[in-house]
């Protein structure tokens, strides 16, 4: 598994794996709109892939199954945006959409998933509430998952590493 | 202006709100303010011009047409009406003539930084970089106070290949400056990064170097200026500081392979070197260590150790997660199993995991005897899995995954194994084991089997769309086209135009419009079948599509790294697999379409159909139908409740009502020029995916019927490079030799030259 | 006001939104930023016209001695002809590739199918 940055390349996947999992889909346009605009705040998880070489050279397979085009497969990611116009003024964001495909559950994805946007929203000197329950948000009638997170460990931890920076020891997360 | 018609001062006034309308999307007020002014100047070129266009974005490209050709002709000399004449075309993807247009209206008024604009963006997307490049330094001419028009021209020049050039257009505006820019100006904080990539990219690491560590304090993208310091240290071999610098990305995501990697290189590891492996082996442990939650450390080692150090760790990797139990083990270890000697090492362990659940049982039951004493402990233990059931689950699903695998199949084991995971699963509503008995019967060749296991799976746990996506894709398997479609409609909404299969082509679901086709397929209903191929070619076009509006956006955004990013990859938009997949079949039926044009009159239905298949397939036509007026009320229900319903809304549904749903007319169509139809699929297929085998041999098919015997020289070549000993290189080499007989006196005698020295000559069968 | 037609629900009105204003015509902001020194600017610019017209005109000056030293070759417009139907290309990649096969049709041929991939 491998945890990165979304690209754009990846968005045919990432649209898969939504409407594969989550009943909120959306086209190909509004994930680019979010990679556009935010590009440091959506990951995804990526199952590695063994190299073609060495299905076909290396080692002799029977059926190499992979041609050298396949795609990175997306099996989780975390799309977040900034509110773009926030009505009391205070910067903040959205996860627009998070899930981790059913093969690949219990890796603790989503959570490491998650914890990448609000830190690349602190490291990005910006910040990130939100509160409240959003009423008959999604298009089923049900109420938005709401959360606010306190992030203010994660603004101390990243002033910390700009202040020291040849800081050596491991913190705990 | 040179328009030639003036209006009066009130309607000069109006004229105006129609553009000010049109540009915040107020279509309605446009229209209404646009005809007012033809009321009293019926033949007002640039009215009629700026109603076209707002005739366009609603849709009605048509009428717009009409209305611009009507406009034109009032008014020749209007920069106006040729400018939306252009985007008339440029909304039509027919950008040839959107060019011609707008470099007309340019003419006509050459200061028109809109206009200008447009062609810069139509230039951009259809890739003509060296008219892009000028149009940019066109409009930085006329407005250099904006930074964008900075950017937008190194932008052009770094894509035309003049990165020296680029980055001195960045330089320059940077230079320029009064004083540096706020701490918090995105624009530039993203722009000195962008700067940066293009000194890599003219591969002077050194200067990339130097002007990254000059920038650090004031980046806000920390994480890419510790990448890009950690990859030029790596590219100058300034090793130890390299090692510094991955460790420290390291430390903000650990489940990064690419920061492992350099890691590793960093530290004068090879991999290839089993003299490393030890130092390796610490590297990783070290890792591991710092957290007991990262898979990466402790799953990479299996990768590179070999014999008893590979078993040892497999052992340790594997118990350590069956202990967990986590269902997606096999998921990430299959990977190795392309070494036979390490699928084997893998079988062992699981195999010995398995013979301890006795062992194990007695562990646990001991464990609960000490926890007895709490009543808290008792509750928790009891809503949870006890450790044993967890590890004997684990231990047998994985080896009914082992052995369900392609590379290491048993069925009747994996048949055993499953059956007993499905007898430990102490929950109702986890489908996993289920699915995976499905998915057994699937490999076993009982498809049928397995979509009812899989429909079992599904109603376990209604709420979950994962395992009814899966569901439906066994149903597709099992020819129950119009059951899968009902399935996916359990999740799509409900107020979608067209039902469940119009909402699925809106969210652009290839996988099921794909897997549908290919049902399709397998039953020989060959025009259905292409209808969907179809639909994934325009879900390609869509999404080159999707690119344009970023052209302005992005500049505006000022995100300019991602904006490359994206055009770099629209570039390669068709090697994707999706793609190639929905083309082969594609092709596949062109090529039997021109092989029998009478299927194309005969509604597409190949011969051999059973008489039972042929009422199945009734049955299932009716039932689709039955389907679709259910869907279609229940969407006019869901519509009736929005909260603002529109009359629009209906012009819409009429608009995207499918008059060819069986697709027979668009078969007929088809089988006029199959093969001009299969070129669209094969030529980005052997532009894009030349390395893929089975393009290269649909190539050759589509090629040698339309006797074009270099290309399809071609196709055979490179299937035979590509893997010597596939069966169509040999049955292909035989026709092509067929063919040449055929046509031997009427072949060109250079192009027999060629034949003779690079087919003749050289492949003997 | 807002677009014309909005979907019901919150999530696809925002995204609705979102998209509507990708394309948007007229918000480009003329008003320079603070920092921005305009005579500078239109020195920077100056000096940018210069030196590119420079280096066009020595890539322009680089190619022609390039061309100078191998003439362009010649073709034969039946071959080009031959070439655009034989191998299904444009006649501009069909007389590109002759170009650089010395005007040999079969040369060019050869090469095109024999390409590795």
């Amino acid at each position: 598994m491998d945890i990165r940055q979304l690209r754009p390349a990846d968005i045919p996947h990432v649209q898969q794996t939504n409407i594969t999992n989550l009943p909120e889909n959306y086209f190909c346009k509004y994930y680019l709109y979010h990679a556009l605009s935010w590009p440091q705040l959506s990951f995804v998880a990526v199952d590695i892939l063994q190299k073609y070489y060495r299905l076909t050279v290396d080692l002799q397979v029977s059926r190499p199954k992979k041609t050298p085009y396949d795609a990175p497969k997306i099996v989780g990611y975390v799309l977040a945006k900034m509110e773009e116009d926030p009505a009391d003024g205070i910067q903040h964001g959205h996860i627009t959409s998070l899930s981790v495909m059913r093969t690949h559950r219990r890796l603790g994805l989503a959570e490491k998933l998650m914890r990448q946007s609000p830190l690349a929203l602190y490291r990005d000197t910006l910040g990130f509430k939100q509160g409240g329950v959003e009423e008959k948000y999604y298009a089923d009638g049900e109420d938005a998952y709401s959360m606010k997170m306190d992030l203010d460990y994660l603004r101390d931890e990243a002033l910390d590493e700009e202040s020291d920076e040849e800081d050596t020891v491991g913190k705990d997360e | 202006m040179a328009t030639s018609q003036q209006l009066p001062s009130k309607e000069q006034a109006l004229f105006r709100h129609v553009v000010q309308n049109y540009e915040s999307k107020q279509y309605k007020k446009g229209l209404k303010a646009a005809d007012q002014i033809l009321r009293k100047n019926p033949n007002h070129g640039d009215t009629q011009a700026m109603k076209a266009l707002i005739l366009s974005s609603q849709n009605k490209s048509e009428e717009a047409f009409e209305l611009c050709k009507v406009a034109l002709k009032n008014a020749m000399k209007s920069q106006v009406c040729w400018h939306v004449y252009g985007l008339l075309y440029r909304g039509q993807r027919n950008y040839e003539e959107a060019l011609k247009a707008y470099r007309f209206a340019l003419r006509l008024d050459p200061d028109s930084a809109q206009i200008q604009r447009d062609l810069a963006m139509l230039q951009v997307q259809m890739r003509d970089y060296d008219g892009y490049v000028q149009s940019r330094q066109t409009i930085l001419q006329a407005r250099p106070q904006s930074r964008q028009n900075w950017t937008a021209l190194a932008i052009g020049l770094q894509l035309s290949g003049d990165l020296a050039g680029a980055e001195d257009v960045l330089h320059r505006f940077e230079e320029s400056l009064r004083e540096p820019p706020n701490r918090k100006d995105l624009e530039h904080a993203e722009a000195v990064l962008y700067k940066n990539t293009i000194i890599a990219e003219r591969g002077e690491y050194e200067r990339a170097l130097e002007h990254v560590n000059s920038v650090l304090k004031s980046a806000l993208d920390k994480t890419a200026v510790m990448e890009m310091q950690a990859e030029y240290l790596l590219k100058l071999e300034r090793k130890e500081d390299a090692v510094k610098a991955y460790t420290k990305l390291l430390k903000r995501n650990p489940e990064r392979r690419d920061y492992y990697a350099g890691l590793e290189k960093a530290s004068g590891l090879d991999r290839s070197n089993s003299g490393d492996h030890e130092k390796l082996g610490q590297l990783y442990h070290g890792w591991a260590e710092q957290s007991e939650r990262t898979d990466a450390p402790r799953r990479i080692p299996l990768d590179f150790k070999a014999g008893d150090a590979f078993k040892q760790h497999a052992d340790k990797y594997l118990r350590r997660l069956f202990k967990k139990g986590i269902p997606s083990t096999f998921a990430n270890i299959k990977q190795l199993y392309a070494d036979p000697e390490k699928k084997a090492a893998i079988l062992e362990v699981a195999e010995t995991c398995l013979s301890e659940e006795t062992q194990l049982n007695g562990d646990a039951e001991s464990h609960e005897t000490q926890t007895n004493g709490s009543v808290n402990g008792v509750q928790t233990k009891k809503s949870k899995t006890d450790p044993a059931t967890t590890w004997q689950l684990s231990v047998n699903y994985f080896l009914a995954q082992h052995y369900d695998y392609h590379l290491s199949r048993d069925l009747t084991k994996a048949r055993e194994r499953i059956d007993r995971a499905i007898e430990l699963n102490p929950s109702k509503t986890d489908y996993t084991f289920h699915m995976t008995g499905a998915r057994i019967h699937k490999h076993a060749g009982n498809v049928a089997e397995a979509s009812k296991a899989m429909n079992e799976a599904r109603e376990m746990d209604l709420k979950d769309r994962y395992i009814n996506t899966k569901c439906a894709k066994y149903q597709l398997r099992n020819h129950q086209n119009s059951d899968a479609i009902s399935t996916m409609g359990l999740f799509t909404r409900k107020e979608a135009v067209g039902g469940p299969l119009g909402d699925l082509l809106d969210m652009q679901c290839v996988w099921f419009v794909t897997e549908d086709g290919e049902s399709y397929l397998r039953q020989n209903n060959l025009a259905l079948a292409l209808k969907r191929f179809k639909s994934v070619y325009d879900i390609f076009i869509a999404w080159e599509e999707d690119q344009f509006d970023f052209h302005s956006f992005s500049l505006r955004k000022g995100m300019i790294r991602t904006y490359v990013d994206m055009i770099r990859w629209e570039d390669r938009l068709r090697e994707h697999p999706f793609f190639t997949r929905a083309a082969l079949s594609a092709i596949r039926i062109y090529c039997l379409l021109f092989d029998r044009p009478a299927l194309a009159k005969k509604g597409a239905q190949l011969n051999g159909e059973s008489a039972e298949n042929a009422a199945e397939r009734k049955k299932a036509a009716k039932k689709a139908k039955k389907d679709a007026e259910k869907a279609e009320a229940e969407r006019k229900l869901a519509a009736a409740k929005k909260a603002n319903p529109k009359a629009a809304d209906e012009e819409e549904t009429a608009k995207k009502e499918d008059r060819d749903p069986q697709g027979t007319e668009a078969f007929k169509t088809a089988g006029e020029k199959p093969l001009e139809e299969a070129m669209k699929y094969l030529l980005p297929l052997l532009e894009l995916s030349p390395n893929n085998i089975d393009g290269q041999i649909a190539g050759f098919e589509v090629y040698i019927r339309r006797r074009k015997y270099l290309p399809a020289l071609k196709c055979l070549l490179a299937t035979r490079r590509l893997q010597p000993d596939h069966p169509q290189s040999h049955y292909q080499s035989l026709r092509f030799r067929r063919a040449l007989e055929e046509d031997k006196t009427t072949l060109d005698p250079k192009v027999n030259a060629v034949i003779q020295d690079n087919f003749i000559s050289q492949i003997a069968d | 006001d807002a677009p014309d037609v909005l979907p019901a629900n919150a999530e696809d009105r925002k995204a609705a939104q979102a998209m509507s204003s990708l394309d948007n015509r007229a918000s480009e902001s003329d008003a320079p930023k603070k920092e921005v020194d305009l005579k500078a600017l239109n020195d920077a610019m100056k000096n940018l016209g210069v030196a590119q017209e420079q280096k066009s005109s020595s890539a322009g000056a680089a190619k022609k001695t390039e061309a100078a030293k191998k003439p362009l070759v010649k073709v034969d417009q039946v071959d080009v002809a031959l070439l655009v139907e034989q191998l299904d290309i444009s006649k501009t990649k069909a007389t590109e590739l002759l170009r650089a096969h010395d005007a040999d049709a079969v040369k060019a041929m050869t090469t095109w199918v024999t390409a590795a991939v």
